[in-house]
């Protein structure tokens, strides 16, 4: 598990290095590793979220120059609260991905601001909704929706062979 | 195994809570440096990765770019050719049309301007139909002129066209003579598309190549003068009693756009109101 994870970290880093510059739409950028923290998490379960979440959003706020422990604090919460809940969630479907990643991410928006009015950070919140979050969480519920896929669809190449 | 997962919730929130405290405070510098210890390395690799992959994608979306621009410049470059064309086919026009004008003014006679609207170029006849015909008041047998010399004669006319009989065509005859010999003949088409120049051999025994053929006036067909063509080769038929020449057009009948309907009689020589074309 623990080579996973730092695989899982390192490996997705990298790929966010790599393919978020591709993946810019204008101003909008999608926020490639809670996405990635998300499906592990599913998958793996809530601590592999929390960890995973912990340590790519540690990563994210060292890369940012913010305020560190903001991201790595929101990631870790909701890798974990998804993993917890995995087992009862329908993850199967487009129209239950697509949604639930973009409430997650908003979620997550909305966490951060929460974090940063806490510690007194000024952050207006209607411009933010307006031009960063939302924005953002559709772009992360369409881009996790078809990363879900492109998974369901490759396992099924793999299963007949195993 | 369930309180290892809240235990291991509450390390990282504390964590998280504990870094946002020391930096709110303004002690942020020490944890940052020590994290930054960790991160540094990492977040070298990932800009490098960063670096190359934005490389690979600008040069992409430069590529992307260059094949568009290569694409629009293209059509630009066919459209201005198009344009060129027109541009030159206008000139040209312009040019044609200003010389038929001029040698409309010099000639001392009636003509009317015309446009070819179709061409016979079949082999069997050889004509040109123009867009000037009864109701223009051309008659059969009226002359037809270009500024390079004698197109032929109108054989049919009709309802606004006339049909023009050229030089080439088999059953065209012509009465001409060779300007520096004055030996007369007669220039009749055939089949092959040329011309020739049909004459007694005693008169023409010093007709020479590149002597010009220019129409006599006998018979008042047509003006006295225009010219039909040049001497490209002899055709020496020994003790026969006519000789041949082999004649180049005066005119480019393939070429021919507007042409002169000679409507009105002249006694003079017109030559000197044509030019010559060299080289042909």
């Amino acid at each position: 598990m623990r080579t996973l994870l730092a695989l899982t970290i390192f490996g997705g880093g990298i790929a966010s290095a790599a393919v978020t510059p591709a993946l810019r739409i204008g101003d909008v950028v999608p926020d490639l590793p809670l996405i990635i923290v998300v499906l592990l998490a599913l998958r793996r379960g809530p601590e592999f979220g929390c960890v995973g979440g912990f340590v790519t959003g540690l990563l994210q706020d060292a890369a940012s120059g913010g305020l560190m422990g903001v991201q790595a604090l929101t990631k870790s919460v909701i890798g974990f609260a998804i993993g917890a809940l995995g087992g009862r969630l329908t993850v199967t479907q487009p129209l239950v991905q697509v949604p639930g990643l973009v409430l997650l991410s908003i979620a997550e928006g909305l966490a951060r601001f929460a974090i940063l009015q806490l510690f007194r950070f000024p952050a207006p919140f209607g411009e933010l909704l307006t031009y960063v979050v939302l924005p953002q969480a559709l772009y992360n519920g369409f881009l996790g929706a078809a990363l879900v896929l492109a998974l369901t669809w490759a396992e099924s190449f793999r299963a007949p062979a195993s | 195994m369930r309180n290892r997962r809240l235990v291991l919730l509450g390390a990282a929130i504390l964590v998280c809570l504990v870094l946002l405290t020391v930096q709110s405070r303004g002690h942020g510098s020490r944890a940052a440096d020590g994290l930054a210890l960790v991160t540094t390395p990492i977040q070298t690799v990932f800009a490098k990765v960063h670096r190359s992959a934005f490389g690979v994608w600008a040069t992409y979306q430069d590529w992307k770019g260059v094949r568009a621009e290569n694409r629009r410049l293209r059509e630009e470059v066919e459209r201005l050719r198009v344009e060129g064309l027109r541009v030159s086919e206008t000139t040209e026009e312009n040019r044609r049309l200003r010389e038929l004008l001029e040698l409309r003014e010099r000639l001392p006679l009636a003509t009317l301007p015309g446009e070819v609207i179709a061409r016979e170029w079949g082999g069997w006849v050889r004509s040109l139909t123009v867009n000037r015909g009864r109701g223009d008041q051309v008659t059969r047998l009226t002359a037809v002129i270009s500024p390079d010399g004698l197109i032929g004669r109108v054989v049919d006319v009709r309802p606004g066209a006339s049909i023009v009989q050229v030089l080439t065509d088999p059953a065209s005859t012509v009465g001409a003579h060779v300007v520096r010999t004055r030996t007369q003949g007669i220039v009749e088409g055939d089949a092959r598309g040329t011309m020739r120049l049909k004459f007694m051999a005693r008169d023409g025994a010093a007709i020479e190549v590149g002597d010009v053929v220019v129409t006599s006036g006998l018979g008042g067909q047509f003006p006295r003068g225009i010219p039909v063509g040049r001497v490209r080769a002899i055709d020496n038929r020994g003790s026969a009693l006519f000789h041949y020449a082999v004649l180049t057009p005066a005119v480019d009948f393939s070429r021919i756009d507007e042409v002169l309907l000679v409507t009105g009689e002249t006694s003079d020589d017109v030559a000197a109101l044509f030019r010559t074309r060299e080289g042909r």
